[in-house]
């Protein structure tokens, strides 16, 4: 024959077609009102096919009593319908002869027709369904398979890839590599050979069974049919496939789902499979190879299986391991932070006497402070006093923190101006600077008989003074942050002299950049200058608690570390 | 927050706008410090800044300290009043060279 260029030109006369007489028969068996003695006529005009009629009929398969010697005979015996399957399995089996697709391997392909096939016979009972119908159904089901390789033989050599496919992922393939499948061919060849039509919906329908499900009350029984041979694919693919397991299992839920079958009659179905195949190729001329033990296969397939489980338990197994040392490790990172953390609350000053005039508080965001501020006495009685913030935050933040508080407590010491010491400090810094990081730092001298403060504002946000009367009075930064050039200069702010109740409050930008509500606005100078008022009167430890506390308190996690120092004059007014 | 690179005066001009903040400032840096390494002078623009953190000043402060040290010119664009608000109360303003055109930057 002559291939159509495309499938879209296909005409009927490229289909396979069945002998004439053949044809004839399939046509007059879908009236009602053919009698028996017209059918066999219409058979013996082909005189082949009836001496074939004859042969099958007589095979064991057929479980007549006895021999039947003419095709009338058989066509009273067995009844139209039989007729017109016995006619339908020969024409399919003729319609393509064996070496008509060259390459193709055709033993396969009948194999598979006839595992189809006799699968669905065996499950017809389960549905109330003839067996003969469904045996018939179940060879014809993928011979529109067979006619696209015919109408493509250069396709020949994907039957094997096709085979090796569970039917599902068959039929997405067969669209991919045809633009066609199976049932939209049948359909067609449904139609030229003039097959019932409620065979013809069923063949075309039956890997969409749902389309089919018939009214309420309806008594069609094309869905049963249709799911029968759904099955019937799936029970053949135990034997085609590769995955053995996969399909074996799913092949059974849809038994039970579909057929409504037990395991053990699926296993006792699946066991007289092989034999009934036998018979079949037998009584149809087909030579099938000797058929594999399904017992082998389904030990084959649980041992698959208890691998793949065993795979998922190892899976499941690393999970919790890997889990544990996650746990593990978060807690051992966790001590190595809280022990840090413990090491950078060191170096905050100790808590002196009650009536010492510098308090501090310090907050960090997270488990490490980039923040710190510091005071000790010095010999005379003065006092140094720092508060710092270095850019950024966490680890990295903290250490860099740690370098200059222990700067600032060391150099302090032996520098007692404030200008002289930030220039030194600033030197250091800038000599290991690493990733443009800097400190802002307000550093001073607090002189409590005389109430002076000398001191530098470098960077940091203005340190307020708050006298009575609510005058304020803000310190701005006289000198950019250290860290970033060295050989600056940092000079003191205007001397400032602190008298009893004047309250100096030096804060890191936590305060000034921190929220009172989620979601809200900065607080800024005038907010915290606000906040700073409502909190006055409580005595000095409790106002810094108070006042980081309206931070904590609007949300989980504070945004940035908050510190804040106060200093409280002790000189009384001249 | 996104960055855009443009060639404007012999400068290559990053341009950085919303919130640069500890989230983004990595990525800032990267960026900034690329085309240093690549030996082109760079201006950043702020003008679309709308908040900058002491990470994202960090950035630009070690972008500023690499351009000294290796003989590049390192200077800020219209800087918006918000990240100006920042650079002035910590005197960073001071410290970086803050141009208001790139046709400024000849005198940098």
């Amino acid at each position: 024959m002559s291939q159509p260029a495309t499938l879209e030109q296909l005409k009927p006369s490229d289909l396979p077609s069945p002998p004439q007489a053949a044809l004839q028969i399939l046509r007059a068996c879908s009236r009602d009102d053919v009698s028996s003695s017209v059918l066999s006529v219409l058979a013996e005009k082909d005189p082949v096919m009836t001496a074939e009629l004859l042969r099958v009929v007589n095979t064991p398969f057929f479980g007549l009593s006895r021999k039947v010697q003419s095709l009338n005979h058989a066509v009273t015996i067995l009844g139209q319908r039989t007729l017109r399957n016995l006619v339908l399995c020969l024409s399919v089996r003729d319609a393509i002869g064996k070496d008509a697709i060259p390459g193709f391997d055709t033993a396969t392909y009948w194999e598979d027709s006839l595992r189809r096939a006799v699968s669905a016979k065996l499950l017809a009972p389960q549905l109330r369904q003839d067996p003969d119908d469904c045996f018939t159904a179940g060879l014809l089901q993928d011979f529109g398979l067979l006619v696209l390789f015919y109408l493509r033989p250069e396709m020949a050599s994907y039957w094997e890839e096709l085979r090796g496919l569970d039917p599902d992922a068959r039929y997405e393939a067969e669209q991919r590599y045809f633009g066609h499948n199976h049932t939209g061919m049948i359909s067609l060849l449904a139609d030229a050979w003039g097959l019932p039509e409620e065979l013809g919906r069923v063949l075309g329908s039956h890997h969409n069974c749902e389309i089919l499900e018939p009214a309420v009350g309806s008594n069609e029984n094309h869905p049963s049919l249709c799911r029968i041979l759904y099955c019937a694919d799936w029970m053949n693919a135990i034997f085609s496939t590769p995955d053995k397991s996969f399909v074996l299992t799913h092949t059974q839920q849809l038994l039970q789902e579909h057929c409504g079958m037990e395991e053990d009659e699926i296993s006792t179905c699946l066991n007289t499979l092989a034999e009934e195949m036998e018979a079949a190729a037998r009584s149809l001329g087909l030579h099938i190879e000797t058929q594999p033990d399904i017992e082998q296969i389904m030990r084959q397939a649980n041992a698959k299986l208890a691998e793949a489980n065993l795979s998922y338990q190892e899976l499941t197994w690393k999970l919790e391991q890997t889990l544990k040392e996650r746990d593990a490790l978060a807690a051992e990172l966790e001590k190595e932070l809280q022990l840090a953390r413990e090491i950078q609350e060191s170096l905050l000053p100790r808590e002196l006497s009650d009536d010492f005039p510098i308090t501090g508080l310090n907050v960090s965001a997270l488990q490490l402070s980039g923040d710190f501020y510091d005071y000790f006495v010095l010999k005379d009685g003065r006092i140094y006093f720092n508060l710092a913030d270095v850019s950024g935050k966490g680890v990295y933040a903290a250490l860099l923190m740690a370098k200059t508080s222990s700067l600032f407590h060391c150099l302090g010491k032996h520098i007692h101006k404030p200008d002289k010491l930030l220039a030194h400090i600033n030197n250091e810094l800038c000599e290991t600077a690493i990733r443009g990081m800097f400190v802002t730092m307000i550093a001073g001298i607090y002189d409590p008989q005389s109430g002076s403060v000398k001191m530098v504002n470098a960077g940091n946000p203005p340190a307020l003074l708050f006298s009575p009367g609510n005058k304020v009075q803000a310190i701005e930064a006289t000198a950019s942050p250290l860290g970033i050039l060295s050989d600056s200069s940092f000079p003191l702010a205007a001397e400032i002299h602190l008298r009893e109740k004047d309250c100096l409050y030096l804060f890191s930008d936590g305060a000034t950049e921190g929220y009172l509500q989620e979601g809200g606005e900065m607080l800024g100078l005038s907010g915290l200058l606000k906040l700073i008022m409502s909190m006055h009167k409580l005595a000095p430890k409790d106002q810094l608690r108070a006042i980081v506390e309206k931070f904590s308190a609007a949300s989980a996690t504070l945004h940035d570390d908050i510190t804040i120092m106060l200093i409280e004059g002790k000189t009384p007014h001249a | 927050m996104e960055c855009t690179t443009r060639l404007e005066n012999g400068f290559t001009v990053i341009a950085l706008c919303g919130e640069v903040d500890l989230h983004f400032s990595p990525k800032a840096r990267e960026i900034i410090l690329k085309h240093l390494q690549d030996k082109n002078h760079v201006l950043v623009d702020l003008s679309d800044v709308t908040y900058i953190d002491s990470s994202g000043v960090a950035s630009l402060v070690e972008g500023f300290q690499h351009a000294r040290t290796h003989d590049l010119k390192f200077a800020l664009l219209g800087v918006s009043k918000a990240a100006m608000q920042i650079l002035q109360l910590s005197r960073l303003d001071k410290v970086f060279p803050i141009i208001t055109h790139a046709a400024e930057a000849d005198q940098l």
